[in-house]
C-alpha cells in the first residue's frame, strides 16, 4: 500500500509539474552557482566596500560606481576599447584559422591522428602557460623570435614594449590558442555533412571551390554559430594571455576589462567598484549572447 | 583473503600505536612558525638565522615559505591570505611602503605588548631614524626593521679605468662616460646605463629620483598633488634622452624589471646600473662575470642640484591572524636584532638597520662601500605614505612605463598622474 501511493501520485502529476520537478535539481544548482553570486555581486556594487578597511562599515552609494565608470573613468573605457578590439580581431581570426585547420584535419589522410593531435595540443595547454611561453618567445634580449630575426640579418624588434606590436602579438597568441577549439567544433560539423551531397555535385560538374562555397560553408553555419557564441564570451573575458605576456603594459595599452576588474578587486581590494565593473562586463556578455541566440532562433524560423 | 587483510591491518595498528602515543606529547609542545619571505630576499641566507632561533628556543620550529620575486607579487599573495583571515602565516617580511596599509586593514599585530617590559622608544632608538619612524603607524608598533635599502649607482671599475674616468657625480657625467665607453668598446651588447622601466614597484623610484632632484615634491601643501610641473617633465625627459638621444639606455627599458638589471650587469653587459644594495653580494659571487670589477657610489644628481635617492627596505611583521603570536613576536625581535642584521649584511649585502654596523670591520670586509652608504641611507626619501598605496603605486608606475615605452607623452602622463593621485590621496 505504502509502496504504491508514491507511484500513483507521480502518475497523477500533470506533465508540466513533472517536468518542473525533474528540472528542480538543475534549477537549484544554477541558483547556487549563478543566481546567488550574481545577485551578491550586484548588491556589493552598490556599496563603498573595501577589503583594505575590513572593519569599516560599507557605505551605501547607490549607482555612484556605475556613473563613475561610465562617465568619469578613462581607465574603464580604455579597458573596454582593448577588450572589444581583441574580440573583433581574435574571434573572426580564430574562425578563419580554425576552419582551415578543420578542413585539413578532415582530409582523407591515411593517418589522421597527427593532424588531430596537433589540433588538440594548443587547446589542452593552460592559458597562462601559453602566455608565458610566448612571452619568452617574444622577449627582446633572449627571445627565439628576435634571435631568428638577427640570424636572418634583421634588427631586434620591440615586441613587448611597442604598443601596437604588443597588442598584435597578444592577438596572435589568442588566435593560435583558440583556433583549435574552433577547429574541433567545426570538424564535428564537417563530419555531419553527407558525402552524397559532394558526389552529386561532382556529377553535376562542380569544382571543389564551388563545393566549398555551396555545400561546406552553408552546412557548417550552425556549428560556426555555436563556436562563435562560446568564443565571443571567452574573448570578452580575456585575461590570462595578456596578463602573462605583458601584464597590461606598455602603459596600460593591453589591459583588458577582466584585468582591470582583477586589479581593482585583488590589488586595490576595492570590492565595491570592482563589483560594479564586473556587473558591467556581465551585461556586455549577456548582450552578446542574446544577439547570437536571436540569430540562432531566426535561423530556425 | 579477507582474514589475511584484517590480520595485517591489526598488526600494523598494533605496531603504530606506541609510535603515535609516543609522538603525541612532543607534538603538543612543538610550535611551528611559518615565515613568508619573497624569492628575491635570499631565503637561503635567512635559513641559518631561523636555525639559530630554533636552537635557542627548543620546541619552536620555523618554516620558510618562499613567495614571488617582486614586491607586488608578494603583496597580492599576502592580501589574499590576510583578507581571508588565514592563520597559515605567522611572520611576514613586508616592503617599507606597506605598514600604513597593514595598519589600516588590521593585518599586522601591534608589537607593543610583546616587548617584554621595554618601552617602544628604547627599542627603536637603536635603529636608523628613518626606519624607526616607518614602523610606527597611529602610535602603534606595526613591525620591526629587517634591513635598509636605497638605490645606488653601480659601475664597472675595469671599464672606467680603461678609459681613465672617475666615478660620476652628475647624470650629465654618467651619460657622457657611458657614451665614451660604448663608443670605445664597440660591443653591440654593452649597455651604457641600465634602469627599471617595467610596470613594477621599483619603477616609481625611477621617476621619483630625478623628480626630487629637480626640486619636485609629490604631495605639497594642503595635501595637494604637484607632479604636473617642470620637475616632472624634466624627470621624464632625462630618461627619454638617455634612451633616444644619447642611446646609452636600452631600447627595451620599458620591460626591464629590477632583477633584469641585476642579471644584465652580472653578465657583464652594463657599464652603469641604477639598482638596490642587494646586487653587490651577487656581483661578487662565483657565477658573476664582473666579480672584483664592481664599484658603487651614491646616485648622481643633475649639475648644481641636490642629491636624492629612494628609500627602500623591508620589515618583519606578525600576522594579526597568527595562532602563535608570542612566539612569532619573539622571532621578529630576534630577526630585527644586531646579530641578524649583521648576518644579512655579510651574506646578502643587505644594508643594516643599525647604524653601528656600518662601521663594523666584519661587515666592511665584505662590503667596503657600506661606509659611504650610511649618509645615503640616512638622507633617502620616502615614497608617498598612504593606506591606499597599491593604487598610488599603480598610477605612477603605469604612467612611467607608458612614457618609457613611448605610448604616452610626458605631458599626458603627468596630467593623468596628477588628477588620479589627487583622487586617491585626498
Amino acid at each position: 500500500m505504502s509502496s504504491k501511493s508514491p507511484r500513483r501520485s507521480i502518475g497523477d502529476l500533470s506533465e508540466g509539474t513533472l517536468g518542473l520537478l525533474m528540472l528542480l535539481p538543475a534549477i537549484l544548482l544554477l541558483c547556487l552557482i549563478v543566481v546567488y553570486p550574481v545577485g551578491r555581486l550586484m548588491y556589493i556594487s552598490l556599496f563603498d566596500w573595501r577589503m583594505s578597511l575590513p572593519n569599516a562599515v560599507p557605505a551605501f552609494v547607490g549607482l555612484e560606481h556605475y556613473i563613475y565608470a561610465l562617465t568619469d573613468d578613462p581607465k574603464f573605457w580604455d579597458a573596454v576599447y582593448n577588450t572589444v578590439l581583441i574580440t573583433i580581431i581574435t574571434v573572426p581570426g580564430a574562425l578563419v584559422v580554425g576552419l582551415g585547420l578543420a578542413l585539413v584535419a578532415n582530409l582523407p589522410f591515411k593517418h589522421r591522428w597527427p593532424t588531430r593531435l596537433a589540433l588538440l595540443l594548443p587547446w589542452a595547454l593552460p592559458l597562462v602557460f601559453a602566455g608565458l611561453i610566448f612571452r619568452w618567445f617574444f622577449n627582446y634580449d633572449y627571445g627565439l623570435v628576435n634571435d631568428i630575426l638577427q640570424r636572418l640579418g634583421f634588427g631586434k624588434v620591440l615586441w613587448g614594449t611597442d604598443p601596437n606590436l604588443a597588442f598584435f602579438t597578444i592577438c596572435l597568441v589568442i588566435i593560435w590558442k583558440s583556433s583549435s577549439f574552433m577547429a574541433m567544433i567545426l570538424l564535428a560539423g564537417l563530419q555531419t555533412i553527407p558525402r552524397n551531397l559532394y558526389e552529386a555535385a561532382k556529377v553535376d560538374g562542380a569544382t571543389s571551390w564551388q563545393c566549398f562555397w555551396k555545400i561546406t560553408l552553408p552546412m557548417l553555419i550552425p556549428s560556426m554559430v555555436v563556436a562563435l557564441v562560446f568564443r565571443t564570451i571567452t574573448a570578452i573575458q580575456t585575461f590570462d594571455i595578456p596578463y602573462a605576456m605583458t601584464g597590461g603594459g606598455p602603459g596600460g595599452t593591453t589591459e583588458t576589462l577582466a584585468m582591470y576588474i582583477h586589479k581593482t578587486t585583488i590589488d586595490f581590494l576595492d570590492f565595491g567598484y570592482g563589483s560594479a565593473l564586473a556587473m558591467l562586463m556581465f551585461l556586455v556578455s549577456l548582450g552578446a549572447t542574446t544577439i547570437y541566440l536571436r540569430i540562432i532562433q531566426g535561423d530556425k524560423e | 583473503m579477507l582474514r589475511r587483510t584484517v590480520t595485517t591491518g591489526l598488526a600494523a595498528a598494533a605496531l603504530a600505536a606506541p609510535l603515535v602515543l609516543g609522538a603525541l606529547p612532543a607534538a603538543a609542545q612543538q610550535t611551528t612558525l611559518r615565515v613568508f619571505i619573497g624569492g628575491q630576499q635570499r631565503p637561503d641566507v635567512m635559513r641559518p638565522l631561523m636555525d639559530l632561533f630554533q636552537q635557542q628556543n627548543p620546541g619552536v620550529r620555523v618554516e620558510i615559505e618562499v613567495g614571488g620575486a617582486t614586491s607586488e607579487a608578494q603583496q597580492q599573495y599576502l592580501t589574499t591570505v590576510l583578507t581571508s583571515r588565514d592563520p597559515a602565516i605567522d611572520v611576514m617580511l613586508i616592503d617599507v611602503v606597506r605598514p600604513a596599509q597593514f595598519a589600516a586593514a588590521g593585518w599586522a599585530e601591534p608589537l607593543d605588548a610583546y616587548l617584554g617590559g621595554t618601552d617602544r622608544a628604547t627599542v627603536l632608538r637603536r635603529y636608523l631614524p628613518g626606519y624607526a619612524e616607518a614602523v610606527v603607524v597611529d602610535n602603534k608598533l606595526m613591525s620591526l626593521p629587517a634591513f635598509a635599502d636605497a638605490m645606488f649607482l653601480y659601475y664597472r671599475t675595469d671599464l672606467l679605468q680603461k678609459y681613465g674616468l672617475q666615478p660620476p657625480r652628475t647624470w650629465e657625467e654618467t651619460v657622457s662616460h657611458a657614451r665614451r665607453i660604448m663608443a670605445g668598446e664597440n660591443n653591440p651588447n654593452l649597455q651604457g646605463l641600465n634602469f627599471q622601466g617595467a610596470p613594477i614597484e621599483g619603477t616609481n623610484c625611477t621617476f621619483l629620483i630625478p623628480f626630487w632632484q629637480l626640486g619636485g615634491n609629490l604631495v605639497g601643501a594642503n595635501n595637494r598633488v604637484t607632479v604636473n610641473n617642470d620637475a616632472g617633465r624634466g624627470a621624464f625627459q632625462f630618461w627619454l634622452d638617455a634612451m633616444r638621444t644619447h642611446r646609452v639606455s636600452p631600447a627595451n627599458s620599458a620591460e626591464v624589471r629590477t632583477d633584469d638589471t641585476r642579471l644584465q650587469f652580472q653578465n657583464g653587459n652594463v657599464a652603469f646600473a641604477v639598482l638596490w644594495a642587494y646586487g653587490w653580494n651577487l656581483f661578487q659571487s662565483e657565477q658573476s662575470q664582473v666579480r672584483g670589477k664592481v664599484g658603487v657610489v651614491p646616485l648622481p644628481t643633475f649639475q648644481g642640484r641636490q642629491s636624492a635617492t629612494c628609500i627602500g627596505g623591508w620589515q618583519w611583521a606578525v600576522s594579526a591572524f597568527s595562532r602563535n603570536k608570542p612566539d612569532a613576536a619573539k622571532l621578529v625581535q630576534f630577526l630585527a636584532s644586531g646579530v641578524a642584521s649583521k648576518h644579512l649584511a655579510i651574506n646578502a649585502s643587505n644594508l643594516p638597520v643599525l647604524p653601528d654596523l656600518y662601521r663594523d670591520p666584519d661587515v666592511l670586509r665584505t662590503n667596503p662601500w657600506f661606509e659611504a652608504a650610511l649618509p645615503v641611507v640616512i638622507t633617502a626619501r620616502s615614497r608617498p605614505v598612504s593606506p591606499r598605496y597599491p593604487e598610488v603605486s599603480e598610477i605612477i608606475r603605469t604612467n612611467v612605463n607608458g612614457v618609457i615605452a613611448g605610448t604616452k607623452t610626458p605631458q599626458a602622463a603627468l596630467t593623468e598622474m596628477e588628477s588620479r593621485l589627487q583622487r586617491v590621496l585626498r
